[in-house]
């Protein structure tokens, strides 16, 4: 058993100081994530800060079933929450001086931002299901059938919304 | 985008960029700070959760209760056959 599923062992039992552990190590991947599908990292982590409480409720309440793995299960919360916050609320200004940990390589993280705001921006046309779809098969690197089981559709709907992304984004392409 | 550049490609590359985006400084601290709020039980759930403990004395208490009044019952009734037959033997 990994780390990641000790720790919700931990958690299950009532330490819930085990829930750092899970933190640290899914964070990183589920802000990049949120981040590609909300277009911003400052609401992306939001999306994952209200992600992470609501995993906690649903460990302490004994709700999470562990039919998938922690880390399919938390990146369905993520996703869920993406699509929902991103249909619903005003986009937050991106903040320019979003402080990062020195420890980090500055320059390839300003970078990723900018390759943030292009994806962005060229995905900006999509509905939100589509570009999460997207994201998750060409960005993420998921197959269909894990797309399926992170976004609770069947694979015929997920092979649907990306056949109709790929033909808005071609439509686009043709545009004068 | 070039004109040789796929929909995938794109989307690759862009991928591969962004792979360096990282949570901001603190955002672990902010998270744990939420969970603990979170954790942290209401006035009402305190109350809820100090009463629990006083579940079980209560019940022993009321399953005493119970005998006592049945035991109470017997002995009036007791008494008041006594008191019946010693009227009718005067």
């Amino acid at each position: 058993m990994d780390t990641l599923e000790k720790a919700v062992d931990r958690v299950l039992s009532g330490d819930s100081a085990a829930f750092q552990q899970i933190v640290d190590a899914t964070s990183v991947r589920l802000v990049r994530l949120g981040a590609r599908i909300m277009g911003n990292q400052a609401d992306a982590e939001d999306v994952v800060q209200e992600a992470y409480v609501k995993a906690f409720r649903a460990l302490k309440a004994g709700e999470f079933d562990r039919r998938s793995s922690t880390a399919t299960w938390l990146y369905r919360i993520v996703v869920n929450g993406a699509i929902d916050a991103k249909r619903s609320r005003t986009r937050r200004a991106e903040q320019s001086d979003l402080q990062i940990d020195p420890s980090w390589d500055g320059a390839a993280f300003a970078e990723a931002r900018l390759a943030l705001s292009e994806l962005d921006d060229w995905l900006a046309m999509l509905p939100t299901d589509q570009r999460a779809v997207l994201v998750l098969q060409s960005v993420e690197g998921l197959n269909n059938t894990e797309i399926a089981r992170v976004m609770g559709v069947s694979e015929g709907a997920v092979e649907q919304r990306l056949v109709r992304a790929r033909a808005a984004l071609r439509q686009r392409r043709q545009l004068p | 985008m070039t004109d040789l550049e796929d929909i995938d490609q794109r989307l690759a590359r862009l991928g591969r960029k962004t792979e360096a985006l990282r949570p901001s400084a603190g955002f672990s601290a902010r998270v744990m700070s939420a969970v603990t709020a979170e954790a942290a039980p209401s006035l009402l759930e305190n109350a809820w959760f100090s009463s629990r403990r006083l579940v079980p004395v209560a019940a022993i208490a009321a399953a005493l209760s119970v005998v006592w009044a049945v035991q109470v019952d017997r002995s009036v009734d007791d008494e008041l056959a006594t008191s019946y037959a010693s009227v009718e033997l005067e």
